[in-house]
């Protein structure tokens, strides 16, 4: 980012806003220390800092605002401004959007979307749309009913619903705009990403990846929803949108149709591979970043090969769809540890030489900080405790196998860490340019794994194992960490009594923003960790929080509060009240949860009164 | 709809794509009545009493997608059309049960109701708890027909003699008790493993 950008974005955040300067240090202003030379976000935010435009924040995915009047020294006031029933009780996983002192939310399955006047006293709705939405979605979607959020563009909200449709509503009136068909539900195909918007396309990507299914990303025409390009994930080169173009890194990933024959037979055809996590985006590079699912089945043995490119990071030309570079973080997953999680665009330094990265934190345990031109592995670290794999071969690029903690047919594999959850799941990290570090929600579980045959009957889970999980090495759930990706090392971290399931905020005022399962909405120094200040909200927090400027000049922190996702089916499923007819024993994996917290589905805002 | 047509779309049909590497065990079923994994859909058939029982007949219709179950019912949505107090010839027997255990297990049921019918993607069905009634010729309708929440229709896919052993699998889950609502504070009741996805 340069000085003048930020100059000009604070500006008409002024104008916007009619509101005082902000009070800290913005990006434009005099750099903080920084660990590992001047890291920087690689696509700063467009328009004024005191909106929250875009599910990451910007098409970095760095999740940091320029906001400062919320510091290290005054966090301590913050309090409730205001809070808002969402109406549905299921994981509030995503974030809101503030567009020109509006906020948009999408709920949960039904997919319920609104649009709260942040300007008008009690934040009454402008509108509220309610989606026609498959019935059948809820029951075919692997892990809870989750959405995690809509995009915006051109006076329009763009996103998905779980029955597989996209749809576009008008931002001053609610009123649908278009709406079409992306997925399949009755095969299993649902969709609770959010979409991002690049030059004028919705870009989606599927979910599904448990049933059988085959993933792809899709471009629609913001004006009409018509689908402009749509590339597979697995299958032959010309369903993957693979030319000439097609450079990828490793020698081991070059060749003619290797998402056929990286797979035994036409296990291809109902290989996963879904591109259910969040979407990045250069500019400058004119790629979009995104990462695929775990292989279907679970089961490795149906499906011998790499299975590409299942459990990868993906880069795409953002006109044309055609794949520039892959990178295959699990060749041939047998633990399912999808590469869905985010990648955040930073320009940093390794080993002395300012690169153009992408730092993406896998479930697979390892920390990979990647030439995001290229797709070379600069960095692999584990960030959790790891024992599926000794580490990443530098030259390769893949993974150190551990042989004892292979899976396979007649196996009880025991203790593999980290368990299918992975170190980290969906929930995203955040970057601050102001002290060069990432902060990481990781999850400290392992498991035991045991498969078992399993036939592909559509629209029904395609598995084939069991994996029951406990937690890991220290006895504690989770833990929040602060990351050096130049030298692939963690600064310091909190532990948790439960796995985070929650995003990450941090602001130029220093602070960082967490939730926990439990229920605590936290503030934290982010240059130390030292705990700032903790409020108990009204259910376990799975949401990403924001920051927004308020029409009243002040600066505001929203987050979801609202257990569930694939870690409220563990172990929150069996506190629903009001389901009579579903009631379910408590889960060996954190036993005590129900005790703090029950479903919920609120927003809660926090300023300094 | 002739009483024959009916039959036809209640019988079975051997297993014809099968995985190539699915182990025996789904085999084995596939021989006694398993999944056909073929083309178009069958249309929803009302059942009588006297189909419902019927005994599985070769020769079907071909499918490979599930009918889905209506968000809604509409008007003169017909239910199976069997008697709710109709007894499942199965009920007990300890041969069925175990056939009935192993295919909650080769159509998957598992990964949406869980191990033990705990509950995960799909609704417990060992809380002793019914959604839409718990009797055997209920159960035997929910598996025959879906339920809107995403429960595929069985009926014409797998014999109506696999969909008993499966109600009386399902049946005896939970073993006549009552999993109370107010348990999950105590440190003392029971827990079970269960996987993530």
């Amino acid at each position: 980012m340069t000085r003048r950008r930020s100059a000009a974005a604070l500006a008409l955040a002024l104008i916007v806003a009619g509101c005082a300067p902000d009070s800290g240090k913005g990006a434009g202003g005099p750099p903080a220390a920084t660990v590992g030379g001047n890291a920087r976000i690689a696509v700063p935010r467009p328009g004024p800092p005191g909106e929250w435009p875009m599910p990451g924040g910007d098409y970095s995915n760095s999740r940091y605002s320029e906001l400062a009047d919320i510091t290290a020294a005054n966090a301590t006031k913050l309090q409730v401004a205001w809070a808002m029933s969402t109406g549905v009780l299921r994981g509030h996983e995503g974030q809101p959007l503030v567009i020109d002192n509006t906020m948009y939310l999408v709920t949960p399955f039904p997919n319920v979307a609104y649009a709260v006047d942040l300007a008008t006293p009690g934040q009454p709705l402008k509108w509220r749309f309610r989606p026609e939405n498959a019935q059948a979605a809820a029951g075919r979607a692997c892990c809870d009913v989750v959405n995690r959020g809509a995009a915006y563009a051109d006076g329009t909200i763009f996103y998905n619903l779980l029955d597989g449709h996209t749809v576009a509503v008008d931002a001053k009136t609610g009123e649908q705009k278009w709406r079409t068909r992306m997925g399949d539900v009755s095969l299993g195909e649902t969709i609770t990403m959010a979409p991002i918007v690049v030059k004028g396309k919705v870009i989606v990507g599927s979910s599904g990846g448990e049933m059988g299914v085959r993933g792809w990303l899709g471009a629609l025409d913001v004006k009409t929803g018509k689908v402009l390009w749509r590339a597979y994930n697995v299958g032959p080169d010309k369903d993957m949108l693979i030319d000439s173009s097609f450079r990828p890194f490793y020698a081991h990933d070059k060749g003619a149709n290797l998402g056929v024959t990286s797979w035994v037979g036409d296990s291809w055809k109902r290989g996963g591979g879904v591109s259910w996590g969040w979407v990045s985006y250069d500019p400058a590079l004119n790629l979009v970043y995104y990462g695929t699912s775990n292989p279907g089945p679970w089961n490795e043995g149906m499906r011998p090969g790499d299975n590409k490119w299942t459990c990868a990071i993906l880069a795409r030309d953002a006109d044309t769809g055609a794949l520039k570079w892959v990178f295959q973080v699990t060749p041939h997953d047998m633990w399912d540890y999808d590469g869905v999680n985010e990648n955040i665009l930073v320009d940093l330094e390794v080993n002395g030489a300012a690169r153009k990265a992408l730092v993406h934190f896998d479930r697979n345990g390892f920390a990979y900080t990647i030439d995001r031109a290229t797709g070379e592995v600069l960095v692999a670290e584990p960030f959790v405790h790891v024992n599926w794999a000794r580490g990443i071969d530098m030259k390769t690029g893949r993974p150190i196998l551990n042989p004892d903690k292979l899976t396979g047919e007649g196996k009880l594999v025991k203790e593999i860490c980290p368990s299918l959850e992975g170190g980290k799941n969906q929930q995203p990290a955040a970057f601050s340019p102001q002290t060069g570090l990432f902060y990481v929600p990781t999850v400290n579980l392992c498991m035991d794994f045991k498969v078992r045959p399993v036939s592909y009957i559509p629209g029904t889970p395609y598995i084939g194992a069991d994996a029951p999980e406990r937690l890991g090495a220290g006895g504690f759930g989770g833990e929040f960490i602060a990351w050096d990706a130049s030298n692939g090392k963690k600064l310091w971290g909190i532990k948790e009594p439960f796995p985070l399931w929650s995003g990450v905020l941090v602001t130029a005022g220093g602070v960082a923003f967490y939730g926990t399962l439990d229920g605590w909405f936290k503030a934290v120094d982010a240059r130390t960790g030292a705990p700032l200040w903790k409020f108990k909200v009204g259910s376990g927090v799975v949401g990403n929080p924001i920051t927004y400027r308020g029409p009243d000049g002040k600066q505001y922190v929203a987050v979801y509060a609202g257990i569930g996702g694939d870690m409220g089916l563990l172990i929150a499923g069996d506190v629903a009240a009001n389901l009579p007819y579903d009631v379910r024993e408590r889960g060996t994996t954190l036993p005590d949860l129900a005790k703090w917290t029950s479903w919920g589905g609120e927003l809660f805002v926090f300023a300094i009164p | 709809m002739t009483a024959a047509s009916r039959h036809r779309v209640a019988a079975w049909v051997p297993a014809l794509a099968l995985v190539a590497l699915t182990a025996a065990v789904t085999l084995a079923l596939a021989r006694r009545g398993g999944i056909s994994a073929v083309e178009a859909a069958p249309s929803y058939v009302p059942l009588t009493a006297r189909d419902a029982l019927a005994r599985p007949e070769p020769a079907g219709p071909d499918s490979i997608r599930f009918v889905e179950h209506p968000d809604v019912y509409p008007v003169g949505w017909p239910s199976t059309g069997i008697p709710l107090a109709l007894a499942n010839p199965y009920e007990r027997n300890a041969t069925a049960l175990a056939t009935g255990a192993r295919l909650y297990v080769a159509y998957n049921c598992i990964d949406c109701h869980g191990a033990d019918g705990s509950g995960s993607m799909g609704p417990s069905l060992a809380d002793g708890r019914w959604h839409f009634g718990g009797r055997p010729a209920e159960v035997f309708e929910s598996i025959y027909q879906g339920r809107p929440d995403g429960m595929p229709a069985w009926g014409g896919r797998i014999s109506n003699d696999q969909i008993w052993m499966l109600v009386a699998y399902v049946r005896s889950l939970n073993g006549g008790r009552d999993v109370s609502t107010a348990n999950f504070t105590g440190l003392k009741s029971r827990t079970v493993e269960r996987s993530g996805h």
